[in-house]
């Protein structure tokens, strides 16, 4: 099997940029069952369409469909499931032995994946699952490079890691914080994360026990060695830019790790990129060691709004030589900006001359959603993307 | 293991400090966390050091590649004082089934053991399932009118609550300079919930601040009562088990509140 680039699709439209920036396969979930209760989520129809979609670009869907099940969501279970598989899906994503085991029942041709709230650290638990039948265990955050080497050389089932993104506190699966101080069921989608809020110890000293995100840039190399098939990106709530920029990322550090044109530079480079691109720090975690302090956050800090997302780029025009790009965020003449995409190398540029959609002459944008056409000579593509300039690829190579 | 009516409806007691091994109370096992697979616990044992038959080993960590070994060697031992396991790792199944295959397998898990359809899927592996401390009365009831074998009842216990990997007191500790304490009463400070965080080398849990006292459900399909008595005097374990009130606080927990987790479902009622 090839290494698959995994990635979260929180609507159709971040699907669609998911696959243009070069995911394999993206995953998310139907209004029924999974753990983004709260997120807007897939109708039927609208799954349908993305596996169509995706079908068509020879790319797989996964869905999940992860909670953990009360007697209330009992009901129309099979039916789901049975949808889901005439649709054509891929594959499920599972945590409750029971959607397991319902879907063995029920004879479904899609595959079942057992998701990371299952807290899969071991080749025995690995195997017990391989005995339900299930062809693809989406692994605990927790799993070290031992773990995975052991599982993989154990059971030969497809291993998928996360490789980016927001990490629990916890083991996945095994919190009710939010249950106890919310009433809000975490196992069911409802998490109000309590690790990010404030505690108090008995001394009244204040602190948080948030983690950092997950980045496993450093050791995807490592990862594909040990029998990684699939690296999956946290972020199902991320806007299209965080999808874009992340998913390019990986795309390019996985093809350059696969035929061995990866340098330390650019991967110093391209972890600046990520970094950049999201509001918290990140670390590696637990793939190379146990995590200590510097793995997490304890005392207040700020989470900072990215406005490096300028703007999307909407046509070419090869007459004029203008790229028409709609705004996201203020930019003015004179700016140093970049532009990249998935069939790009990114370049920067300045902005020397910038036009409204009335072709009239103007110095700033400051309009969200408003169209600016900018006199660049080099060929751009529908949806790709243009953003402040911070660093010069250059210096890190 | 086959159930007989007389081993069923006794109490399981968790070992959490040698006080506990002198109760004087007919039908007890003693569950007892065992040194390097249990977190959660101040006092830790191993196999040689239970001497009381028909005792339990309460392993509850989830089980990395190392832990796993460790277990395989435990299993190894004398097992002679010992009925079963109480274990929170999928994977301990199987390595019981290889090694020991005479020890009875309780599932010991608090969150995903919430309806008897998972319940009854989980008994076709083991001879036992603990109850989620996650769910309501009526959805108890159900559970244990509708599982195919006897289970295992949250009784009277401090509530597993989170299981991290972390070394979270150490750690929060270390960054303001404070002394190192292994326990901990911490406290949320929107909710005002309060936590007891324990931990050992292999993670912190917390557990709710207050005991869940469900000594009033009854069933006859109840394996074990389960007790964890973490901060109880001897003298407080036995008013529990002689079903006598206690002064200290407690809770019925969700007993007869129902969670949710659509806000926008939660907001048109």
């Amino acid at each position: 099997m090839k290494v698959e680039l995994l990635a979260p699709a929180g609507d159709l439209e971040k699907l669609k940029f998911a696959f243009h920036y070069g995911a394999d396969a993206v995953y998310f979930a139907g209004k029924k069952f999974g753990l983004r209760a709260n997120a807007n989520n897939f109708t039927l129809e609208e799954i349908k369409e993305a596996t169509d979609l995706a079908h068509s670009l020879n790319k797989r869907v996964y869905i999940t469909v992860n909670i953990i099940f009360h007697d209330e969501e009992l009901e129309g279970l099979a039916e789901y499931l049975q949808s889901l598989d005439e649709i054509g899906v891929d594959a499920i994503i599972a945590s409750d032995i029971l959607v397991i085991k319902k879907a063995q029942e029920l004879k479904l041709k899609l595959e079942v994946h057992v998701s990371t709230q299952a807290s899969i650290l071991n080749r025995e638990t690995a195997l017990f699952y391989k005995s339900l039948g299930v062809t693809r265990l989406v692994l605990a955050r927790e799993a070290s490079q031992e773990d995975i080497s052991d599982i993989k050389s154990s059971t030969n089932l497809e291993l998928e890691c996360f490789a980016h993104g927001a990490m629990c506190t916890s083991f996945s699966g095994r919190c009710v914080l939010s249950n106890y101080c919310t009433h809000r069921d975490s196992n069911r989608g409802g998490c109000a994360q309590i690790c990010r809020w404030s505690l108090l110890d008995e001394a009244e000293n204040t602190f948080s026990m948030a983690p950092k995100d997950l980045n496993l840039i450093e050791y995807i190399d490592k990862m594909i060695e040990v029998g990684v098939n699939s690296f999956k990106i946290e972020g199902r709530m991320r806007g299209i830019y965080y999808i874009a920029t992340v998913i390019l990322v990986y795309r390019r550090l996985i093809d350059a790790t696969l035929n061995k044109t990866i340098t330390p530079g650019l991967k110093k480079y391209y972890l600046a990129i990520l970094n950049r691109c999201a509001n918290r720090d990140s670390t590696p975690q637990f793939f190379h060691k146990l995590p200590g302090v510097e793995e997490q956050y304890f005392l207040g800090r700020d989470e900072y709004s990215n406005q490096d997302f300028l703007g999307l780029v909407l046509d070419y025009e090869n007459k004029t030589n203008q790229v028409i790009v709609e705004e996201r965020n203020y930019f003015k003449k004179g700016d140093v900006i970049e532009f990249f995409g998935p069939n790009i190398e990114t370049f920067s540029y300045t902005i020397d001359k910038m036009y409204d959609e009335e072709n009239n002459l103007i110095e700033i944008a400051n309009h969200p959603g408003m169209l600016v056409k900018i006199p660049i000579n080099k060929q751009l593509e529908k949806y790709d993307m243009m953003r402040i300039k911070v660093f010069d690829k250059q210096l890190f190579l | 293991m086959l159930v007989n009516e007389k081993m069923k409806n006794n109490y399981l007691v968790a070992v959490t400090s040698d006080d506990v091994l002198k109760l004087k109370v007919k039908n007890v096992n003693f569950l007892f966390p065992i040194k390097d697979l249990s977190v959660g616990f101040l006092q830790e044992y191993t196999v040689k050091d239970i001497k009381t038959p028909n005792s339990y080993l309460l392993v509850n960590r989830l089980l990395d590649k190392e832990a796993l070994a460790i277990l395989e060697e435990i299993l190894k031992e004398d097992l002679r004082n010992i009925a079963g396991i109480c274990f929170n790792d999928l994977g301990v199944i199987n390595v019981v089934k290889r090694l020991a295959p005479a020890l009875q397998l309780i599932y010991l898990e608090s969150h995903n053991t919430t309806n008897y359809v998972s319940i009854n899927y989980y008994l076709e592996y083991v001879d036992s399932v603990f109850i989620s401390t996650d769910i309501t009365e009526e959805e108890i009831n159900k559970i244990l009118a509708k599982a195919h074998k006897p289970l295992v009842l949250p009784y009277f216990l401090l509530a597993q609550i989170m299981y991290s990997r972390r070394s979270l007191l150490t750690n929060y500790q270390s960054v303001l300079n404070l002394p190192n304490k292994n326990q901990e009463v911490l406290k949320d400070s929107i909710s005002q919930e309060e936590f007891l965080a324990i931990e050992n080398k292999y993670g912190t849990v917390f557990y709710q601040n207050k005991y869940l006292d469900y000594r009033k459900i009854n069933h006859p399909n109840i394996l074990f009562r389960y007790i964890n008595p973490l901060t109880l005097t001897l003298e407080e374990l036995e008013k529990v088990l002689n079903n006598q009130e206690l002064d200290i606080p407690v809770t019925t927990g969700f007993l007869d509140i129902k969670t949710y987790y659509n806000l926008k479902e939660v907001e048109r009622l």
